[in-house]
Parts: structure tokens; C-alpha cells; sequence
């Protein structure tokens, strides 16, 4: 249905539901507003946008009122002029002397209209209102605040955060936090989309890393945020003089549709820290020892009690070098390394913060010069068993839709994911749903902010996930509510499920689980009825010793109601890392070259060995925890360690410990002295994602290239530069002369990506496969028709309620569960040198229930000692009720307390991760 | 906080109402009838109970004039000045008795007594001036009787 | 418990007798007859006819007909529908609607009924004003009564009509009284007007076709089902029938309430039944009907009390809350009282209104102090101008008419000011 009304005397056609303000501006007519903004639901408060209506008696806010057949509007008479220069006087007659808008950004909406009308105010403004400072990366001034809600909506209707509200009548409204506390007391998670909402000085971003300055002298670089997997799009805008980044700005993208998180908006400043590795360095301290107290023993008095490393404690150690010297070193050890002891006796690992290219090229160099498959990353540490079952069961590892297709599903299963801390933009899509009436079920040990929005909220007890899905199968199979026809046509191996969960009856399964047999059933009516259901998983799903199992759950849940390959339906393990999907999908995995090409195939084999002239070996090689355990051993000699830091991502690090100090040479590549260099004979300062071209693929299989947005420090040198003079030292040269160039030959040996070039990925990236890229975003919804298993059937998997490795005992009674905090990420490497990420959350800290405190004695903020048989760590207390009583939640992310001293490195046997999410541990008053 | 009388009041008052809401208004009087005020814990405990924000709350609170998010004297006594009182001389009256209380309107006495304040029509324009004190109308003040009024509040 | 009117009639013949207000007092004046007569007698279409027929105009300020409002309502709807009563009186000099709440609660109930059986509503939230605490009582009386007898509740009066009424208490906020403002209250939210379209028979009270009708406009209501739309529009002029109970303050000299036909010239209300000014002052100016209506001067009072003559002078009946200012009065005071009130009680939504009422009042502050320019005029005339028609709600239009209409009249009285750099009013009321 259109509708045609005229609008300053022409005619225009528009769909109807369009308002006013949208059909004008279609036209090219710009109406001014102060309140409105195009993502957001119009609220018609600020009236500079209000117009005549032929007829009306009152004049319409174009930017609510619905265009309707036979308007007649003007937008801009006489009469309106003089109305909107009289509401910018009445606005800036209250304004401050000086905006904070104006004095950092230069783009106060309302002082352009002010400057537009010749708006002087001829009344001065009343009573001050008060700034509040309490936020460390937001400035808030009430006295510029214009009372236009656009903050309000943004953080209540964009990010779900639901902080801000306005408080008081008339001229006493204002924005309020919460409980009226100041915006730093509140629950506001410094997401920074207020600031990006208002149009005037009221909220404003507090400088990060470099004085706030005029838009318009800075150079916008359109790029990709380079912490998690959601992959958001963003804009740094850089003061090139400086060689800074001065603010950060969410881009609309079909994914992440210009939102962003604290970390994306707050946390780019670690580029800038001083830390950062200038010139190489060669190891002058033998025999090799950690070099920081904090990596030398977790038990040792700490000086302070959290933080970074010093740098004066650990530089000593090492010696400055020319690159020419490290280099050839590099390659020299390794060489005789290789020769002498073997192919096997090299590993590498590279980094999912690395992009496609440089994973690619890093896995080549492992393959094709060092001669064996010993390479893998991060990838080990958090979805190796999703992708396991996904690879077994479907065929392919990567997500089947996108996070955004959440808006086509009625009902939404998040389990074992901290999707508000860990995922923060994908989580508001999903609060989006949940708002539209979308039934979330959220299943976890933890309540996890996601589980607030959730319709149901199933909290099992941790390592409990195969009882509770095949529960969830047998009411579904026993309600005849499983999808037969899909069942028939796509998939094999259903009576085997059927007979497996057979003895899951939801009594049962309530006392595995400890979750109310109704609440069971009622869950699995929801998602056994729903039309359209999708899956979103992390890490509690994954990290268990019975992880793959777990996965094999919920994509047989999935397969048996036909949820999958339909808009609204999907398994959709969130990625972690920015790139973790890239560079699983370029090969950085020791059973795969790029593609999931297994290396046990002597077709692929046959077809790498001519792409890349070399011999290469068959074997599988090893997995991350593996190598590990391999160096410690005296198999593994010598490693390249690219961008990864395993001596805090790693398990039980008392034993990563020995591993990383037995190697004969550890050559580390990073931005920074991580607690891994520590190890190090040779380190080498490599680029940030800031610095350089490479293109990164997110959760959503979305290809975004990644550009400059400053020169790197120093004699910090592109990675991928790194590593071909690595390779061509070694004997194998490497020459390329862009990034672009080596996507290409990533592109020739990877089909699902074929077509794809750097300059045909657009402004937001293509969702691979994507076959027509000059026409198309890429592919949403994958196996609509069918699996590519061969077959082109799925093929169900049973599994069987196992429990956890190390249970808790009277010695050991506490569980442990392991994961992260929406300010940090990974082992702090960025984050700890980010200004405000470390100021939000400076150091490590314990989540207890306070039931548990009480009966230990433990004061919130005090110290506690978390013990497991394999080390202990002292750190603060924080009292929750999110964390279920006989739990205890740690975030890996902090040095001084690493969580990973506690935790077992007990495989998960096909994925081969470890169990992060359960150990037994004890717990004691401590001092500090 | 908010105790089991007062939430069983509440519920009482949930179940008048086609959705639940509707009844935050009486909900904050039963509040203020039994703390006086909305503390952060009682506005905490009412947005659980609502299923809203905290700030919802307070927005509501801070809405309206009978609210109060801080503690509040045993008595409100409020002088209407609107136009039909202060044509009788309502603002005299408030002058009277802001003196005789010694504090100021928007004040309250330091024994914790009395707060006074104005406030806008109450509907007794023909009987003015007048003031409210707490839930009653006195109307057809001079001095000496709000003096007396005043003086017998506990 | 407020005074009985020096004037009365229909609605409140009976105001001196208290047990009117309770049921059996009320019963025994023929009470709930006309109830029984629309739900046992009548189809519901045949009830919002004959109120159309009487022309009755609500009486909350606006005077919307009150049968063309009811036929607004939905007849085929799956959702329930409500009925709002507006008993959140708060207009300045308006005290009519407290003495039905307060002596007449089963003539609001039964108006109430009669209203719900004509629009189908299956539930009435009577929203009272915060401190309304006395009426309210009153009411909670009336309304456990009208249960017990039956009258309220399952089967009203045996028949297959069921309906209830809940008694909602405000919290003390001005702009509940704009009909979408009080909705939004209601539900349990700030106070803050509705964008409309929708209006409230689409989409009211928790998002249900909903009419919501003042205290007195019910009030009318069983008198024209009883005795019949000829009768009632016998009271007042063609166009505005029936009486209404004017409440007059301020200087005359016997304030109170009178309930008299509209159309009655103001000069008839002020001088003969309210004695005037005291012996020897002159009336300056009168405002006829509530603070937002915009005032008259002593030389136009020959006007009659009903919309279609008050619109030619430029104002409103409003409430029919009289306001009568003798010759000491200062008008600019008067204007920094009005201006005060409506910074107060915006509710802050719209820019206009939230800062334009806070101008206004600074501006007339200024005057009043002696530090006022000649301009000053100019920019509250500029201001007043650009707040109207243009806003959510008439909050914005409200505030601006009074200062328009002092502005008008009164213009002397400001611009001495501006020019002695004093009031030169000292026997003024005090601010």
C-alpha cells in the first residue's frame, strides 16, 4: 500500500506507515529534529521537526505522524521557521557557557540550529543543574541535557541496558541512572550508545587515549573492532598527527547495525600504551627462567595487588636487536631444530586476533617449512568441540545462520552463554527478540545478565548439559512434536536418539540437573512447538571434558525439529575471538588445511603439496593442550608463538609453566612482553589490528576487512612480513606484496569462499559463501537443501550423561567455573592497557554466593584463597547470588590471580578442549 | 523494605488491574504508608516486583507530588497558593507560619515534625486560604486558627 | 465536607440532605432508577442516542459532546473495553466536581453505569485526584455499597450486565488530568500525554477502547435518562443545555458553589448571586472558568457562561471555575501565580512547554520585581504565541492563554510596571 501526499508543494509516493519527517526526507527534504534519529522509535517531544498540515488545527510532529493519502504539508514556512528559531532559543537559553560537545567532537546538533537561526537567547538560564563525573569513560552535564530521550531509547531500546530514565516533571526532569545514582554507580555498562545518541554536550565520551577533537580534523577510518567474535563494525576517527585514535563509532552493517560495546568504544588505547614492543629482542638471560613474580609463582608475595607487568622487571632480560639479527637467528634455531630433531620436535601457535592472511600464511610456514602439523590456536581452547560435533553430525563447522537472524525465530535457546559480557551486540539482538515477545530460554549454572531477559531461565547444576537435553528430546519425541518429515528427508541415524534418551525421563533428569520436571517439559513443549527455533551456544557448552557431547545435544534437538536451514532456525556457536572462525577456516588447526581440508586426506594433501611446492606431512598433529604437554616432555624443542599467550589461556598453568621453560627456543611475536615472552629467546614486535590491512571473519562467517588506522610504533613490522621473512630465511621464500595478494591465494584453496576479493567486500563485509559479491551480502541461512556430508544427510550422535572430570570432594568442595567479564578480554593483554577498561574492572576478583561467605567467613572485597590440587590463587571477593552456592566463578583474564593455575587440563576427547568450566577447588580466608 | 502486610496489600491491588502496572500507583501509596518514603530498597523491591527497571521507578516516584525518595517528617503540611487562595492572602498566611514554625517552605523542622511546603490548587477555592495536613482539608484559615492546628500535630 | 451551593438544582437538590450520599438516602430521591431503566429497558445504542439527543457537553473543560464521544467507542471488538472517570480535578478555582464526589458518590456511580451499559464497558477505573483523600473515602463507601446491593459487579441489578469500578487514587500531578495523561497514570506510568492519533476509543487505558468523561458529565447522566433529552435541554442555551455548578472564588463576596443553567450572563453569577466585590472596590477582571482560561475584563461580564458566546470574547467556560479580582489586584502578580503554577505542572515532554512555561514565568517575575524592559512584553507575546497548537497536549496552550489573555486586557498594568520599575499595585494580594 503507498500513499501520495504533497510536501512542499511536490508530490510524493511513499509505502504507507511512513511518517512525515521520513517520507521528506526521501523527497531530499531535511527537516531539522533534536529528538528524533532514524534508529530509534520516534518520540515527537523536541517539536522542531512539528509542520503544518493543511487543515489541522495544530501543527504535527513529522517525525511521528504517518503520511496519509491527500496531505498537504509544508515544513517550512514563515510561521515554522519562527517556531523552531524560538525552541532553539528556549533550548540554548539553558545551555552551559560552553558545550563539552563543541569544546571535544564540534558537532552539538543543537548549537548548529542555534547558528542556523541566529539564535542568541535573551533570557539567561535558571538554576544550575548538576554534572556527574562518576563515570569513568562518560561525562555527564544536565545542564546541556535538552531532554530529547534519545539516550533513554538507546540504551533501552538499542542495547536492551535499560540504565536510563528521566526522572522528575517539567523543568526539574532529568535523566536519572537507575536508582538516581550517579551514571558511574548505576548498572550502566559504559556500552557508550548514549553518548552516541545525544545531540548536544549533556553526554559525552571522556577522552581515551588522546584529547578529544573537532570531527572534522580528524581522518575517519572505516574498519572492524578487533575483540570478539560479533565483529562490529566501527569507524576510528584518528588524529594522524598524533598517531592517535581519539574517539571510536559504531558503523551501520547488516550485522552488528552500529552498535557497540564498552570494549569496542573504550578499549583501543592499548595500541598507544607504552608498553608496546618497538625493536626486537633477543634473550641475554640464560638459563631461562620466568622473569615477573607474578609468572615465576602464583603462591609468591605479590607487590601490588593486581595489574600489569613492570616492565623493569623483565626487560633486563632481554637485549635490543636489529631485525636482520633476530631474524636470522629465528630461522636458524629453527632450521637446526628441524633438522636435528625432526619435523615433530617444531610446533606453532598462531592467534585468532590475526587475521585470515596471516593465519593462513602462519599455517603454511608450519606446514610447508617446518614440515609438520603441529599448529593450532585458541580455537582448542573454546569451540574445538562445537565444531567437533558440528563437523561429525552436519559437516561443516561453521554457523548454519547468522545472530541476526534471531528476528525470524519465536523461540531462542542460549545455553552456556555469557552473552551480555561476552557477546555484548549479538545480546542485544537477542534482547530485541525477547522484547518482541521472542521466547528466550536461557540454560546455565550462572545467571548471566541474558538470563534477565529470558522467558525461561533453566538453571542447571554446572556439567550437567546431556541429562538435561536428553530430557528435553525425550518429551519432545514423547509429545510427537519432532519434525518426522524432516527427520526422513534429512537426516539418518534418528532411532538411535530415540533409544538413547529413552531412559532421560524428566524426573530423572530434574535430579541430575536439579531443574523442576515442569520447567523441563515446559521448555521443551516451547521449542518442540515453536515454528522457527535457533541455538545460540559458548563456552559452557564447550569447555567440559564431555563438550562435544554436549554440542551433539543441541544439534540433535535442532535436527529432530527440523531447525535447521530455515530463516528463524539454526546452531550458531558464538565465536569468541574476531577471527577465531577465519582462522579455523585458513588452517591454523592441526587436523585441517584451510577449508577443513583434513590433512589426512590424500587428495587435499595432493592439492597443497602443489599449491604450495612442498612435501607435506600426513599425520594429524598436535592440539594445542597437546604441544604443551609436548614441550614439557622434551618431544617439542622449538616453537613460534604468534599473538597467542598460553601461559594464562592454557590449563593448569603450573604445568604450562614447565612446557613454555623446556622448549629449547620460543621465538614470540606480539605487541607486547606477554607472560609468555617470558620464555621467550626471541621477541619480536609485530603490529596491532589497528596497524595494518587483513581481513577478519566473524561468528557470522561475515568477511570484513580490517584497515589502518595508525602507523605502527617503532620498528614494529606487518606480521605477515614477519612471516615470510621467517619462511624465506628458513630456506622456503615467501613474497607477496599486499594482503590482498595473499587472500587471493586463500581464496584459490578455500572453496567456500571463492569469489571473494579485497575489494569486492564492500564498506560491511560478505557472509561466505557468497558466490555473487558485487550483488549480494553473502549467504544468511545455510542447508536449506541438504548437508554437505557426502551423504547430504545429518547424521544424529547419541551421548550419554557422563559428569564432570574432577568432582568436588570434602577436601576439594567447591566447583570452579572459569570465563570472562564484559570489560576484559582474554588474558588482559589489551585490556589491562586500556584506560578505561581498567579502570572498570582493575583486578582479579572471585564471584561467591553470598550463603557461601557467610559460612567461610568471606568479606566482600577482602581476599580469598581458591586452592585445587594443582595450585592456589589469592584474590578479592565479590559476593553474587549469580553464582549458584558450592560455586565459584573466577574470570581467566588476571595475571596476579591466573584462574588457569586452578584449572585441570583433562581433554574433552574428540574436540580435545579442556574442561575450564568445572574443577574442584576449596576456598579460605586469606590476607593479602 | 517492604513488609509481608504491605506486599500482601499490593498483591491485592495487582489483581484489580488488566495488567500488572496499574497498580504501581497504589502500590507506592501502600509504601508511603508504611515507611513514609520509597527508599532505594523499597523502589528496588517494588521494580522486582513490577517486572520494571529500577529507574521506572523512580521516574514514577519523581513524577508525582505526594512521592517522596527521602525520608519524610511525621507531618505534611501544605498551604495552597494557587491563585484563588493567594487572592485571600494565602501567601501572608504561609509567611505567618513559616515564622511561627521558624523554617521556610521546602523545609522541615528539625525535630522532624513538620515539613512544610505550598502546593498548587486543592479544590477549596471558595474556602480559602487553606492548607492540607496530610490526608485533611482545613480550610478558612486565619493565623491564629493554623497557629492551633499546627501546635496540636504530635 | 463541602458547603451545599447557594444556587441549586437538578444535581444538587438534594445536596443538604447527607444521606444522599449514602445508597438508601439515594434510593429513597429515586436513586438507580434511571440505572435500572437503561440496563432492564433500553438496547445500549438507544442510551448513547438520547444522551447525543441532549447535546450534553462534558464538563471537564474541553465540553466535548458527550454521546458523539460514546459513539466512538467500538461496537464489534474482541478486546474489553473500559470507561475512564476523570475525577483528577486540579484545575485552579475548580472545586465542583468534590462536592459530587463528596455528597452525590451514587449519582456518579449510577451516571457511571448508565455510561458503561451505552459503550459496553466491562470495567470503570475512577481516577481521583491524590489528595482527594475525604471524596475518596466517600466513594469507596459508595462503591462497597453498590456491590453489596448488586448494583456493581456480577449481573448488575439481575440482568446479564456485569461491570466494575475501580477507585484509582493519583498521586498529585496536574497534567493526569489531560484525559491521555491520565491514562498513562493510570497504567501505572508518569503522567505524560499520548501522542494521538490513537485517541483513547481506539486504543485507552491499557490499550483498550476506552471514554473517559469528568465526574459531573456522568453526574448528568441518570437526570437525562430519567426524565428525558427534551427536558434537559429546557436548561441553558441551544447549544450548551443543561446546568452546571459554578464554583466562584477569589473577591466576591459569597464564594461558593451555584449550580445554574449555562448561558447565565457572568455578570448575573458575580453580582447577584456572589454580592460582587466588597463595599467599595470595583471588579477589575473575572475568569470565568478555571486559570487556563483567559481572564475578562470588568466590562465584559454581560457575557453568558456557555462556550459559543465565551469563544467570541477570546475565551472558555474551562471548568466554570469563576475567579473575581477586585481593582486592588496587581495583574502581573496574578500572572506570576499562573506562570508559577504551569512551570510547576508541566509535565515536560514537549520543549515548548517545559521551557517556554519557565520563560513566561521568569519574564513576569522580572516585571513584577521592577526589572523588567519594554520588550519584555514583546517576548512573552512571542513565547505565549509559539506554545500554542503545536505541542502533545493543550498544557502548552493553556499555559499561554491566561498570559495572552492578561496581556490583552491588562496590558496597562504591565507596561506601568516595566516603566516605574515597581508594582505600583501595593495594596495588591501578596506574592
Amino acid at each position: 500500500m503507498s500513499v501520495t501526499l504533497t510536501i512542499d508543494g511536490r508530490g510524493v509516493t511513499v509505502r504507507s506507515g511512513t511518517t512525515i519527517w521520513e517520507a521528506a526526507r526521501g523527497a531530499g527534504i531535511a527537516i531539522p529534529t533534536l529528538c528524533h534519529d532514524p534508529g530509534l522509535e520516534p518520540v515527537g517531544v523536541c517539536r522542531m521537526c512539528a509542520v503544518e498540515v493543511e487543515g489541522a488545527r495544530v501543527m504535527a510532529a513529522s517525525c511521528v505522524r504517518l503520511a496519509e493519502p491527500g496531505m498537504v504539508v509544508r515544513t517550512a514556512s514563515e510561521k515554522i521557521e519562527r517556531c523552531r528559531a524560538m525552541l532553539t532559543e528556549l533550548l540554548m537559553s539553558e545551555q552551559p557557557d560552553v558545550s563539552a560537545k563543541e569544546r571535544t567532537t564540534a558537532d552539538d546538533e543543537l548549537h548548529a540550529l542555534a547558528r542556523r537561526y541566529g539564535v542568541r537567547p535573551r533570557l539567561r538560564r535558571g538554576a544550575a543543574r548538576p554534572r556527574d563525573d562518576s563515570s569513568p569513560v562518560i561525562e555527564v552535564d544536565h545542564q546541556a541535557c535538552i531532554l530529547c530521550d534519545r539516550c533513554i531509547r538507546a540504551c533501552n531500546d538499542v542495547q536492551h541496558n535499560d540504565v536510563i530514565g528521566r526522572t522528575g516533571k517539567g523543568y526539574r526532569a532529568r535523566i536519572a541512572f537507575d536508582l538516581d545514582q550517579g551514571m558511574g554507580d548505576s548498572t550502566c555498562v559504559s556500552c557508550g550508545e548514549c553518548v552516541a545518541a545525544c545531540p548536544t554536550g549533556a553526554l559525552v565520551n571522556k577522552p581515551i587515549s588522546a584529547p578529544l577533537r573537532p570531527r572534522a580534523e580528524l581522518a575517519a577510518i572505516d574498519t572492524v573492532c578487533p575483540y570478539c567474535g560479533v565483529g562490529c563494525a566501527l569507524t576510528y576517527h584518528v588524529d594522524e598527527a598524533a598517531n592517535r585514535v581519539v574517539f571510536a563509532e559504531g558503523r551501520e552493517s547488516p550485522g552488528s547495525r552500529g552498535r557497540l560495546c564498552v570494549k569496542g568504544r573504550y578499549g583501543f588505547d592499548y595500541v598507544s600504551h607504552p608498553h608496546r614492543l618497538t625493536r626486537p629482542l633477543i634473550r641475554i638471560d640464560y638459563p631461562k627462567r620466568a622473569l615477573s613474580s607474578e609468572v615465576e609463582s602464583s603462591r609468591r608475595e605479590r607487590r601490588k595487588p593486581g595489574g600489569i607487568v613492570d616492565y623493569d622487571e623483565v626487560m633486563p632480560a632481554f637485549r635490543e636487536a636489529s631485525w636482520d639479527e633476530a631474524l636470522d637467528l629465528v630461522a636458524s634455531r629453527l632450521r637446526e631444530i628441524r633438522d636435528r630433531s625432526g619435523s615433530g620436535a617444531l610446533a606453532g601457535f598462531g592467534s585468532a586476533k590475526c587475521s585470515n592472511e596471516e593465519a593462513y600464511l602462519f599455517q603454511k610456514l608450519v606446514r610447508a617449512v617446518f614440515g609438520t602439523n603441529n599448529v593450532d590456536h585458541c580455537t582448542r581452547l573454546c569451540h574445538a568441540s562445537s565444531v567437533a560435533a558440528l563437523l561429525q553430525m552436519i559437516g561443516s563447522g561453521a554457523v548454519t545462520t547468522t545472530y541476526g537472524d534471531v528476528e525470524n525465530s519465536d523461540v531462542v535457546l542460549i545455553t552456556g552463554s555469557n552473552t551480555t559480557s561476552n557477546h555484548p551486540v549479538a545480546a542485544t539482538f537477542f534482547k530485541d527478540a525477547a522484547r518482541r515477545g521472542t521466547k528466550l530460554i536461557v540454560v546455565d549454572p550462572r545467571h548471566s545478565g541474558i538470563a534477565d531477559h529470558a522467558w525461561r531461565f533453566c538453571r542447571i547444576r554446572s556439567g550437567t548439559d546431556v541429562a538435561f537435553y536428553n530430557g528435553l528430546m525425550r518429551v519432545i519425541i514423547e509429545e510427537g512434536l519432532t519434525d518426522a518429515d524432516y527427520i526422513a528427508e534429512h537426516t539418518t541415524g534418528f532411532e538411535e536418539i530415540e533409544r538413547a534418551v529413552k531412559a532421560y525421563t524428566p524426573e530423572r533428569v530434574s535430579g541430575i540437573c536439579g531443574v523442576p520436571a515442569a520447567l523441563l517439559r515446559e521448555v521443551a513443549i516451547a521449542y518442540g512447538e515453536a515454528r522457527a527455533a535457533i541455538t545460540f551456544w559458548g563456552m559452557g557448552m564447550s569447555q567440559h571434558v564431555h563438550g562435544t557431547d554436549n554440542c551433539r545435544c543441541i544439534i540433535s534437538l535442532a535436527l529432530m525439529t527440523g531447525n535447521v536451514g530455515r530463516p528463524g532456525t539454526g546452531l550458531h556457536p558464538l565465536r569468541g575471538q574476531n577471527n577465531v572462525q577465519g582462522a579455523s577456516d585458513a588452517g591454523l588447526i592441526p587436523m585441517s588445511y584451510p577449508g577443513y581440508q583434513p590433512v589426512t586426506s590424500e587428495a587435499a594433501r595432493a592439492r597443497f603439496e602443489a599449491a604450495w611446492d612442498a612435501k607435506l606431512d600426513p599425520q594429524t598433529g598436535l592440539t594445542s593442550v597437546e604441544i604443551i604437554e609436548a614441550a614439557r616432555d622434551g618431544v617439542v624443542k622449538g616453537m613460534y608463538m604468534l599473538g597467542e599467550n598460553p601461559f594464562l589461556s592454557e590449563p593448569n598453568v603450573n604445568e604450562v609453566r614447565k612446557g613454555l621453560a623446556a622448549l629449547e627456543f620460543l621465538v614470540v611475536q606480539d605487541i607486547f612482553l606477554t607472560e609468555t615472552a617470558e620464555f621467550a629467546d626471541v621477541v619480536l614486535p609485530a603490529t596491532s589490528a589497528l596497524e595494518k590491512t587483513g581481513t577478519y571473519t566473524n561468528t557470522d562467517r561475515r568477511v570484513q576487512i580490517g584497515r589502518p588506522a595508525l602507523a605502527p610504533p617503532g620498528e614494529a613490522r606487518l606480521d605477515w612480513e614477519i612471516i615470510c621473512e621467517i619462511s624465506t630465511r628458513m630456506g622456503y621464500p615467501m613474497q607477496y606484496d599486499s594482503a590482498s595478494e595473499i587472500f587471493d591465494e586463500v581464496v584459490s584453496l578455500t572453496d567456500s569462499h571463492s569469489g571473494l576479493r579485497h575489494d569486492n567486500l564492500g564498506a560491511t563485509g560478505k557472509l561466505y559463501p557468497c558466490p555473487n559479491p558485487e550483488e549480494s551480502d553473502g549467504t544468511v541461512v545455510m542447508f536449506g537443501d541438504g548437508f554437505p556430508t557426502g551423504d547430504g544427510r545429518a547424521r544424529f550422535v547419541a551421548a550419554e550423561h557422563s559428569g564432570a572430570d574432577e568432582l568436588p570432594d570434602a577436601e576439594y568442595p567447591f566447583i570452579l567455573v572459569t570465563g570472562r567479564v564484559l570489560e576484559h578480554w582474554h588474558t588482559g593483554v589489551m585490556t589491562r592497557r586500556s584506560r578505561a577498561l581498567s579502570a572498570l574492572v582493575p583486578e582479579a576478583f572471585a564471584e561467591v554466593h553470598p550463603e557461601d561467605c557467610e559460612r567461610l567467613a568471606l568479606e566482600e572485597d577482602g581476599f580469598v584463597r581458591v586452592r585445587s590440587r594443582r595450585g592456589e590463587v589469592t584474590l578479592r571477593v565479590r559476593k553474587s547470588v549469580d553464582t549458584q552456592p558450592g560455586s565459584v566463578f573466577i574470570p581467566f583474564h588476571f595475571r596476579e590471580a591466573a584462574a588457569n593455575v586452578l584449572t585441570t587440563d583433562k581433554l574433552d576427547p574428540d574436540g580435545k578442549i579442556p574442561e575450564f568450566k568445572f574443577c574442584a577447588v576449596r576456598l579460605e580466608t586469606a590476607d593479602l | 523494605m517492604i513488609s509481608s502486610a504491605t506486599r500482601a496489600r499490593i498483591d491485592a491491588e495487582i489483581a484489580k488491574y488488566p495488567v500488572k502496572r496499574g497498580a504501581l500507583l497504589p502500590a507506592l501509596h501502600h509504601v508511603h504508608a508504611e515507611l513514609g518514603y520509597v527508599s532505594h530498597e523499597s523502589a528496588a523491591a517494588i521494580a522486582d516486583i513490577f517486572d520494571l527497571r529500577p529507574v521506572e521507578v523512580m521516574e514514577v516516584v519523581s513524577f508525582y507530588n505526594m512521592f517522596f525518595d527521602t525520608p519524610q517528617p511525621r507531618h505534611h503540611v501544605r498551604v495552597c497558593t494557587n491563585l484563588p487562595c493567594s487572592l485571600r492572602g494565602a501567601r501572608t498566611l504561609l509567611a505567618q507560619i513559616e515564622s511561627h514554625l521558624g523554617i521556610e517552605a521546602g523545609q522541615a523542622s528539625s525535630d522532624g515534625r513538620i515539613g512544610l511546603g505550598h502546593e498548587e490548587c486543592l479544590g477549596a477555592c471558595a474556602y480559602a486560604p487553606m492548607m492540607r495536613v496530610n490526608d485533611r482539608y482545613h480550610e478558612d484559615l486565619d493565623v491564629e486558627k493554623a497557629k492551633r492546628i499546627l501546635d496540636s500535630l504530635e | 465536607m463541602l458547603r451545599v451551593p447557594h444556587v441549586t438544582n437538578y444535581l444538587s437538590e438534594h445536596f443538604a440532605d447527607d444521606a444522599f450520599g449514602t445508597l438508601a438516602g439515594y434510593e429513597r430521591y429515586g436513586g438507580y432508577k434511571a440505572a435500572r431503566q437503561a440496563i432492564t429497558g433500553m438496547a445500549p445504542s438507544e442510551v448513547v442516542a438520547l444522551v447525543k439527543e441532549s447535546g450534553l457537553q462534558g464538563r471537564g473543560g474541553a465540553g466535548f459532546l458527550a454521546g458523539l464521544k460514546w459513539s466512538f467507542m467500538p461496537a464489534e471488538t474482541d478486546k474489553p473495553k473500559y470507561l475512564v472517570c476523570n475525577a483528577d480535578e486540579s484545575e485552579p478555582g475548580s472545586f465542583k466536581d468534590r462536592i459530587l464526589l463528596e455528597r452525590a458518590p451514587h449519582l456518579l456511580l449510577e451516571g457511571i453505569l448508565i455510561g458503561a451499559w451505552a459503550t459496553g464497558a466491562s470495567k470503570t477505573f475512577l481516577y481521583i485526584r491524590g489528595e482527594y483523600a475525604f471524596p475518596a473515602a466517600q466513594l469507596e463507601r459508595a462503591i462497597a455499597e453498590a456491590y453489596d446491593k448488586g448494583y456493581l459487579g456480577k449481573r448488575v441489578m439481575r440482568s446479564g450486565f456485569s461491570h466494575d469500578v475501580v477507585l484509582h487514587r493519583g498521586a498529585g500531578a496536574y497534567i493526569c488530568g489531560e484525559e491521555t495523561g491520565l491514562l498513562e497514570s493510570l497504567e501505572g506510568k508518569k503522567g505524560q500525554p499520548r501522542k494521538k492519533p490513537p485517541f483513547p476509543a481506539q486504543y485507552g487505558a491499557f490499550g483498550m477502547p476506552s471514554t473517559v468523561n469528568n465526574v459531573e458529565t456522568f453526574c448528568h447522566v441518570p437526570h437525562i435518562v430519567a426524565k428525558g433529552s427534551d427536558w434537559f435541554r429546557a436548561f441553558g442555551t441551544e447549544k450548551s443545555p443543561g446546568t452546571t455548578i459554578f464554583g466562584v472564588s477569589g473577591h466576591a463576596v459569597r464564594l461558593g458553589l451555584y449550580e445554574l443553567p449555562l448561558g447565565t450572563p457572568l455578570e448575573e453569577i458575580v453580582y447577584r448571586h456572589a454580592g460582587g466585590v466588597p463595599e467599595g472596590r470595583r471588579v477589575k477582571g473575572v475568569i470565568p472558568g478555571g486559570v487556563s482560561m483567559p481572564i475578562l475584563p470588568a466590562d465584559q461580564l454581560d457575557v453568558p457562561m456557555a462556550n459559543e458566546f465565551l469563544r467570541e470574547r477570546k475565551t472558555m467556560l474551562g471548568t466554570g471555575g469563576i475567579m473575581v479580582m477586585d481593582d486592588t489586584t496587581c495583574m502581573v502578580r496574578a500572572a506570576c501565580v499562573i506562570t508559577y503554577f504551569f512551570r510547576d505542572e508541566s509535565c515536560g515532554q514537549c520543549t515548548q512547554c517545559r521551557e517556554g512555561t519557565g520563560w513566561l514565568n521568569k519574564i513576569v517575575n522580572r516585571i513584577e520585581r521592577g526589572a523588567g524592559v519594554p520588550e519584555d512584553l514583546d517576548v512573552l507575546i512571542d513565547v505565549a504565541g509559539k506554545m500554542e497548537g503545536q505541542t502533545i497536549c493543550a498544557f502548552a496552550d493553556a499555559a499561554a492563554w491566561p498570559v495572552q489573555g492578561l496581556l490583552r486586557h491588562f496590558r496597562a498594568d504591565f507596561e506601568q510596571h516595566v516603566h516605574e520599575r515597581k508594582c505600583p499595585f501595593p495594596e495588591s494580594f501578596q506574592l
